[in-house]
């Protein structure tokens, strides 16, 4: 049993479509209303049928008034971190402290480089997702004196401007799979955000890569809890009749998000699907149950 | 002249206060200001980032264009590195997408006024053309500001973000003004989907959609003094030669002329609009149990095949689509509408049957449809193991057909030593015993994997096209594909044919069966001179080059081509298009009809050249 503790937050994971691209601002408006606690947005530059994640995480952030925003995961290698931390900041202090920084190694090289990126192997790509890291959390500290200097060898740095402040503190959620990245997400992260899809066995990889993450976090002299574990589950609908990971009732949902919360220290649940009635009926239905289930058990 | 006036704020740094930013756009938004330009100040410790500020603003208004002073696209000289700029241009498509075209790109400019410059400073300001703005720090300062120009004195149309995504060469203030109200210009939030055709992608400087024949010449007119820009004509955008989009130049839409009207029941004459679609045409005939036939493909437009040929099927029983023409109506390059047929300008009747794209904007067509009751219709996948043999039998059951039953072949590249064969076969008879009958000796080119044969309406079979949705065609790129005409499929063909498909250059591959009626008109009736082939085929690639040359390797078992589908653009098409004497006929027509060559999208025949271009 892994409890780390945290509150609970109940999200959509939502595709940036550009053919549907009003749908899309309907459903982050639908999560404000609906009293969802994130709308979180895919991130591939290089699909010509996705909208820019960043564009979109802006204009929906102007367009909602208390849902906070994410990428699901920003694509590191065609967004410098330089760039990326200033825009970051912007947006959180516009949106009153918004945004989160859901952010990602890259995984898809051939878009990136066909987009003018640079192609690294999946372990550079890992080195210079820690190296962004410290930058990007440099250049937000503006308390610390004097300009950032970074060695590189990936985003080296001679003297940046620090700033702007963000308006609260950015939580640094990492998409990450491999043994290197969890360890990195274990050091540096203050969440891990998988796919459930793409976990190897699915919900019975999580005490698995957990414990990785747990080991990593130790080894840096920090605590497990201070990595907020997130789940995407793209994949779900309300049915009459159960059929998996939230395919089934509403109580079965419920049932399910409790135990991954008590059980594997998930407590931040991010639902695909691009529907409506899906994002109503999962704030509506399913959150506070869930919620009340899991306070209910971790009082006892 | 009309003057832009819009408000300058500076970007705050991070201990600025945001929402001030937004109540500002908001007031300059309400007070009807054309623009809110956002600057730097020098000197000032690192602000927001310009791009997320601006697509916040954008998202806390609803109309007012939002514009970033250049300087603040440069980056940090200490930091790691810019934004890449495959990223920055898609940024600002997709705040487009999101926002309409708000964005005011830092190129297209703006004079920043002093705070306190007065009415006859904006004025001296504005002649350079470029919007004004002025800075301002609070409500009242954007009130004072819009104050400055009287409301009569401020511009009524396009943004100045919209005028900033106008082409070099279109003198876009001079749109006739019947047709201004449906000009789509770069800016414009249909814009994009009026850019793609069928089958390719495109980025014209402006789309003008006549709705009348007065509005057409209107339409041409214009384009005559944009000889300098391509120009393309469109009817329902399934053109493969005739581009019907293009870069930075003029479409002339013509899919609000769609009417369909019957004008004499006896006689079965009907008038028809180049916007309609044959889907719609075949929709509009089946309650009085006619049919007129087209192509392959519902979804195609009325214009481009009807003066063109229309090789579809019933052309075996029927004739080519324009051999059902009794009159066209056109608008020519000088303007002047004239109504063509046999009686009236038959010089030019003959010629739009088959070369139209060169002589005019067709604004109606009068055809004499035939009777056609139910049709067998049969769609077959077959798997051939031996490609060639196939391919012969499948020449030698065309050739024994009867009129009534017309086959088209479609397949690709073989797969593993197998490829699938689509038949999709029209049996104009009602007797289901006589449409199996037909059909059942077509079943034996391989190995049957799907069948579907039913008895319907020809509108049935025209209504399998999808709709066009209403974000238009979504075409990208650029088709590539080659056509000839065929005498005949023999042992050599389907030898080499086979040959060409295994190399992978062809992905489709198309054979219609010719013949029948086609070649019950006379060579010389229309400009359409191919009376004679046993098919056309269509190969499509993917690399134009390397089509050529194994297209041109078979040149020898070839006649002639099918102007619609083939997407080559060296001089030898026309010839092949247009034999010499049609050629030489057609030039002369050409240089009295459209001496300036103002059609010239689709094989153009150039007036000023001679035959020994094209040999």
């Amino acid at each position: 049993m892994t409890d780390y503790g945290h509150d609970l937050l109940f999200g959509l994971f939502v595709t940036p479509s550009a053919q549907n691209a009003p749908r899309v601002l309907e459903l982050a408006a639908t999560a404000d209303r609906a009293g969802l606690d994130l709308v979180t947005f895919q991130d591939h530059p290089y699909q010509p049928a996705l909208l820019d994640t960043w564009t979109l995480l802006s204009y929906a952030a102007a367009r909602t008034e208390r849902v906070r925003l994410s990428g699901n995961v920003l694509s590191l290698p065609l967004r410098p971190p330089g760039v990326l931390a200033r825009a970051a900041a912007s947006l959180d202090i516009l949106s009153a402290g918004r945004f989160e920084l859901g952010i990602g190694a890259g995984a898809f090289w051939d878009g990136v480089a066909a987009m003018g990126g640079r192609r690294l192997t999946p372990s550079q790509g890992v080195d210079a997702l820690r190296e962004a890291i410290a930058v990007i959390r440099d250049l937000w500290d503006t308390d610390a004196r004097g300009v950032v200097r970074h060695q590189g060898p990936h985003y080296p740095m001679t003297g940046a401007k620090r700033g702007p402040k963000p308006a609260h503190d950015i939580q640094v959620w990492v998409g990450a799979y491999k043994p290197r990245m969890l360890a990195l997400t274990g050091a540096v992260g203050d969440g891990w955000l998988p796919t459930v899809e793409y976990l190897p066995d699915g919900v019975a990889s999580l005490p698995g890569l957990n414990a990785r993450i747990d080991e990593a976090a130790t080894a840096a002299g920090r605590a497990p809890a201070a990595v907020r574990r997130l789940l995407n589950v793209m994949n779900v609908r309300f049915s009459p009749t159960s059929r998996g990971l939230l395919d089934g009732p509403p109580q079965q949902w419920v049932e399910q998000l409790a135990d991954l919360a008590l059980t594997h220290g998930v407590t931040a649940f991010l639902v695909g699907g691009d529907d409506h009635t899906i994002a109503e009926r999962y704030a509506a239905e399913v959150a506070p149950a869930v919620r009340e289930l899991v306070a209910r058990e971790r009082g006892r | 002249m009309a003057i832009e006036l819009g408000i300058v704020l500076d970007l705050p740094a991070a201990d600025g206060d945001p929402a001030a930013l937004v109540d500002l756009a908001r007031q300059a938004e309400s007070a009807g200001l054309d623009l809110v330009a956002l600057r730097g100040e020098a000197g000032a410790e690192q602000g927001l980032d310009p791009w997320t500020t601006a697509v916040w603003l954008a998202g806390r208004t609803t109309r007012i264009p939002i514009g970033i002073a250049p300087d603040l696209n440069s980056p940090d000289p200490g930091g790691p590195g810019p934004a890449y700029p495959s990223v920055v241009a898609k940024a600002q498509q997709s705040l487009e997408v999101l926002a309409g075209t708000r964005f005011v790109t830092p190129d297209a400019g703006w004079v920043v006024a002093p705070p306190d410059a007065g009415a006859e400073h904006i004025r001296r300001l504005a002649d350079a053309g470029a919007p004004v703005v002025v800075p301002a720090r609070s409500a009242e300062d954007v009130r004072r500001i819009a104050g400055l120009v009287a409301k009569e004195n401020r511009p009524a149309g396009r943004s100045a973000a919209v005028r900033a995504r106008r082409r070099a060469g279109i003198d876009y203030d001079g749109v006739p003004a019947s047709l201004a109200d449906v000009a789509i210009e770069p800016g414009d939030p249909a814009y994009r989907r009026v850019t793609s055709t069928y089958l390719r992608g495109g980025s014209p400087g402006l789309v003008l959609r006549p709705r009348t024949s007065d509005e057409v010449a209107d339409a041409v007119a214009f384009a005559r003094r944009h000889r300098q820009v391509p120009l393309g004509l469109r009817s329902g955008g399934h053109g493969i030669s005739g581009r019907s989009t293009n870069d930075g130049g003029l479409v002339i839409d013509v899919g609000a002329l769609n009417g369909i009207e019957v004008l004499d029941a006896a006689q079965r004459l009907v008038r028809i609009g180049p916007g309609a679609t044959w889907k719609q045409v075949a929709a509009a005939l089946d309650p009085y149990g006619w049919a007129l036939g087209s192509g392959d493909y519902g979804g195609v437009g009325v214009g481009g095949l009807a003066t063109a040929g229309g090789i579809g099927y019933l052309s075996r029983r029927y004739g080519l689509t324009i051999d059902r023409l009794r009159a066209v109506e056109l608008v020519l390059a000088d303007g002047s509408r004239v109504r063509t047929s046999k009686q009236d300008h038959a010089d030019l009747f003959w010629a739009v049957r088959g070369a139209g794209a060169n002589f005019g904007v067709a604004t109606a067509f009068e055809f004499e449809v035939s009777e056609v009751r139910q049709v067998g219709w049969a769609q077959l996948v077959l798997v051939s193991t031996d490609l060639e043999q196939s391919l012969r039998r499948y020449g030698e059951l065309t050739s024994a057909a009867p009129r009534d039953t017309t086959v088209f072949l479609v397949t690709g590249r073989p797969r593993q030593g197998r490829s699938v064969i689509q038949l999709y076969a029209m049996v104009d008879q009602e007797d289901p015993e006589v449409i199996i009958e037909r059909l059942t000796p077509f079943t034996e080119l391989g190995a049957l994997a799907q069948q579907q044969v039913v008895r319907t309406s020809y509108k049935d079979v025209m209504a399998l096209a999808a709709d066009v949705g209403p974000d238009g065609h979504q075409g990208m790129g650029e088709p590539v594909s080659r056509s000839a005409f065929l005498p005949a499929l023999t042992g050599d063909v389907a030898r080499d044919v086979t040959r060409l498909l295994r190399s992978g250059l062809v992905y489709f591959f198309e054979l219609r069966s010719m013949g029948g009626a086609i070649a019950d008109t006379p060579a010389d009736e229309t400009a359409f001179a191919h009376r004679t082939p046993a098919f056309q085929v269509t190969a499509m690639g993917a690399d134009q080059s390397r089509l050529n040359a194994a297209w041109d390797g078979l040149g020898q078992h070839f006649d002639g081509l099918y102007l619609s589908f083939d997407t080559d653009l060296r001089p030898q098409r026309l010839g092949d298009a247009f034999p010499p004497r049609v050629l030489s006929r057609l030039r002369e027509l050409k240089r009295r009809y459209d001496p300036d060559n103002l059609f010239r999208d689709n094989f153009n025949i150039d007036p000023r050249l001679t035959e020994e271009h094209t040999r």
